[in-house]
């Protein structure tokens, strides 16, 4: 135990203080977007990635992945806030963290395997698309002052790098563009116009809200899709994580640390948040490895918001925009574009199913919904094409010989049934399944109607080489072989 | 020859690894065993290899580009760290067939020391390890990082080596008469490691019938496989008296029990075994 502690916390403490500090950078412009996405004040946004990343920095499984308050949540919270407000905003945060810590106990990351790599990579290109959608608003119906500095900002923001990479290109573009701005004397909108921002250190407070039934119908609905598209966002990114570091994660504790940090931050007056995968990639690249530089970027971030607030407040926005056009950029796999041509057809609907949902609902758990069942659709009917039967007469055309080969289950009972030829004057029928596996029940009652509709036309009928495991559900489920199967097909 | 119940030595780029060479070689040899080479090239994850980049900008394709040039780098250090672990491990090989060892094995694995032996563990028979390493030879550590976790992870016999060879001639057996110690009496008896040597168990209590007993069970364990033993008991505590004996008899081996099973004794005779292995300059076989 004491050596995971050493593993997790001080093996890299250098790099991790320097990564802290860079990704901290970093979170405060887009903590303070979210919170203008999700319609409450920067402070919420702050003080959520403060609590979020301190929090999971203990609690969490996958040492070096960030979490603070995401767009992912923020877009799922609106309605919630717009209709009822701030307070019940915060309580759905804190039932949103509980539902996490339940469903995350129970096993959640076990259903991930069902979550297919083009549904994974849909979710992070709507998610892309919304973050940079969120940002319109800010670039509609304003100065036209505001163009030239997002323009600005982006140039610093990927040029810079290419000079020298010390310092946060992010940070130099909102500072330069806040010295600019001030200097000149340039009227934008500013952080500072789009709420409060904090002065001082967050406070433990129950969110003001009465505790009935009508509250609860209230927020469940929004707390158990936040919860959901926490929990999913933070298996990503944790699998993301893995992938780069070459590491195992303890994804159980992931998802209960995820709850964990989503109570406290409900009890600090934070918005819900979850892993973030655009920080955790910028973490890994400036080579936070461990706990610590979690911990480092949420402690340097309420150090700096704190004691900057002032400067903070003088931001403008086009600086913010600028930062979160990078990290949607960022957050978007190109790749997939390429591949839409030369991955399946399948895949590639799947992939566009599940943006076009979430750019439609605004909701990333229902577009996850509707591309783990279009995956499982194209499965089922994929599998269900692996179906073979052949036949052959035997006996001096007294007999035929029918051999089945492959998957029969509910996607692929009416092609089985299909394949018989019912009117052909025969006294006997042998059906061969050695080679074939009943699924379900829909397979068996294909197979039943088979066998009686031969009856009808006075064919015999013997089944042969039904495997163990066909063999049970045929025993369990089957007519045929019991007594009144005439009856019982007259009946249907 | 059997590759179960197999001598592995654990080489790395210290100077300890001919030692640990020519100790694993002597007891292949002398117990008709294979003699397994292990390079752990141990890595690092939880350490970022190299952090320039502070630019914390994403762009174009940011994800993929970062996966790639991870794995190119790691892929780097571990291809020449790699040919570098062939080349010591084709040396110590020849090094050990020199020796007389008959069947030399050497292997190359990925991961962590200790994880990498807790599962090996079951086809060892006895484990060589030098007393440091690499690693404490820079740090000036009088015992190794990884040999105190090792000896508490495994339970199979472990033949801590010093700085030079010298084949064992006199074994020292240090004894309590408890069940700990009794078994490694009874390991000594049943393996023809130590057979034909100047075997000596030693009791640290004041002569007593008692101590008489348990003498003459170990002196009768170990006559009845063949072998010539003769005990002793000394007034004092163990640490002394083991250590006053070992200088005395000029022994080169010492044998003992270590580490129980009982966590709370785990602690308390752990810190013991840890100590006795601290203070003796000689070659420790180890047993649980």
């Amino acid at each position: 135990m004491m050596q995971t502690f050493r593993q997790d916390w001080l093996s890299n403490i250098r790099n991790d203080l320097l990564s802290g500090v860079v990704v901290a950078l970093a979170l405060i412009p887009e903590a303070i977007a979210f919170s203008i996405i999700a319609g409450v004040d920067p402070k919420v946004g702050l003080y959520a990635a403060f609590s979020m990343a301190t929090v999971i920095a203990f609690a969490g499984g996958r040492p070096g992945m960030v979490s603070a308050a995401t767009g992912a949540m923020a877009l799922v919270m609106v309605s919630l806030v717009k209709e009822h407000g701030l307070q019940y905003m915060l309580a759905a945060t804190l039932l949103t963290g509980v539902l996490q810590m339940i469903i995350g106990w129970a096993g959640f990351d076990r259903l991930m395997r069902f979550v297919s790599r083009s549904v994974i990579t849909g979710f992070a290109n709507a998610l892309a698309i919304l973050i940079f959608l969120a940002q319109l608003p800010e670039l509609i119906r304003v100065p036209w002052a505001v163009y030239p500095l997002v323009a600005a900002g982006l140039a610093i923001i990927y040029l810079l790098p290419r000079i020298t990479r010390v310092v946060p290109s992010p940070l130099v573009a909102i500072v330069v563009l806040t010295i600019v701005t001030a200097a000149f004397g340039i009227h934008v909108p500013t952080v500072g116009d789009k709420g409060q921002l904090p002065d001082s250190l967050p406070m433990f407070l129950m969110p003001d809200v009465p505790l009935n039934f009508e509250t609860l119908r209230i927020i469940f609905p929004v707390s158990l899709a936040m919860a959901v598209v926490g929990l999913l966002e933070s298996m990503m990114t944790a699998t993301l994580i893995d992938d780069f570091t070459d590491t195992s994660s303890n994804k159980r504790r992931e998802c209960v640390g995820q709850g964990v940090a989503n109570i406290a931050t409900g009890f600090l007056g934070g918005m819900a948040g979850c892993a973030m995968i655009g920080q955790s990639v910028i973490n890994v690249k400036s080579g936070g490895r461990g706990r610590l530089s979690t911990l480092t970027a949420g402690v340097v971030l309420l150090v700096m918001v704190v004691f900057l607030g002032d400067w903070v407040a003088r931001i403008p926005m086009a600086a913010l925009v600028a930062v979160m056009i990078m990290v949607s950029i960022g957050t978007f796999n190109w790749g997939s574009i390429r591949n839409l041509r030369e991955h399946p057809k399948s895949s590639s609907v799947v992939m566009l199913a599940t943006v076009a949902v979430v750019v439609a609902t605004d909701n990333l758990a229902l577009g996850v919904l509707t591309g783990v069942l279009l995956s499982g659709f194209f499965f089922a009917h994929k599998v269900g094409s692996i179906l073979r039967v052949s036949s052959r007469a035997d006996a001096e055309g007294r007999s035929r010989t029918y051999t089945v080969t492959g998957q029969v289950f509910f996607a692929s009972a009416d092609a089985f049934i299909s394949r018989f030829d019912f009117k052909e004057v025969i006294d006997k029928v042998h059906i061969d399944v050695s080679r074939a596996h009943f699924w379900d029940i829909t397979a068996i009652s294909a197979l039943d109607k088979v066998i009686l509709k031969f009856r009808r036309e006075a064919t015999e009928v013997e089944v042969t080489g039904l495997n163990e495991a066909s063999a049970t559900l045929v025993d369990k489920f089957a007519v045929h072989d019991k007594d009144g199967a005439e009856d019982l097909l007259m009946s249907h | 020859m059997p590759d179960h119940n197999k001598v592995t030595a654990c080489v790395d780029h210290s100077r300890f690894a001919d030692y640990v060479t020519d100790y694993g070689a002597w007891a292949a040899q002398r117990m008709g065993t294979l003699l397994d080479l292990l390079h752990v090239l141990d890595r690092h994850p939880e350490t970022a290899a190299s952090s320039s980049d502070h630019s914390g900008a994403i762009g174009l394709g940011a994800q993929d580009d970062l996966l790639q040039e991870l794995a190119e780098s790691e892929r780097q250090t571990l291809l020449s760290a790699r040919e570098r672990g062939r080349t010591l491990l084709a040396r110590l090989r020849q090094r050990a067939l020199d020796a007389g060892a008959a069947e030399v094995d050497i292997r190359q694995r990925l991961g962590e020391l200790t994880q990498t032996l807790v599962e090996q563990a079951p086809a060892i028979g006895l484990l060589v390890l030098g007393r440091r390493g690499a690693s404490a030879e820079q740090s000036g550590r009088d015992i190794g990082r990884h040999v105190e976790a090792i000896v508490r992870a495994l339970h199979i016999p472990i033949l801590t080596v010093t700085d030079a060879f010298t084949p064992p001639q006199r074994v020292l057996i240090a004894y309590d008469g408890g069940s700990m110690t009794r078994r490694a009496v009874e390991w000594v008896g049943a393996q023809p490691l130590l057979a034909g040597l100047d075997i000596t168990v030693c009791m640290a209590s004041t002569p007593s019938a008692q101590t008489e007993k348990a003498l003459d069970w170990a002196r009768q364990t170990l006559q009845s496989r063949g072998m010539t033993a003769q005990a002793l008991a000394r007034a004092g505590d163990p640490e002394s008296v083991i250590s006053a004996v070992l200088k005395e008899q000029n022994i080169d081996l010492l044998i003992m029990g270590a580490y129980s099973h009982s966590p709370v004794r785990k602690l308390l005779l752990g810190s013991k075994t840890a100590d006795l292995l601290r203070a003796s300059t000689i070659p420790t076989l180890l047993l649980r």
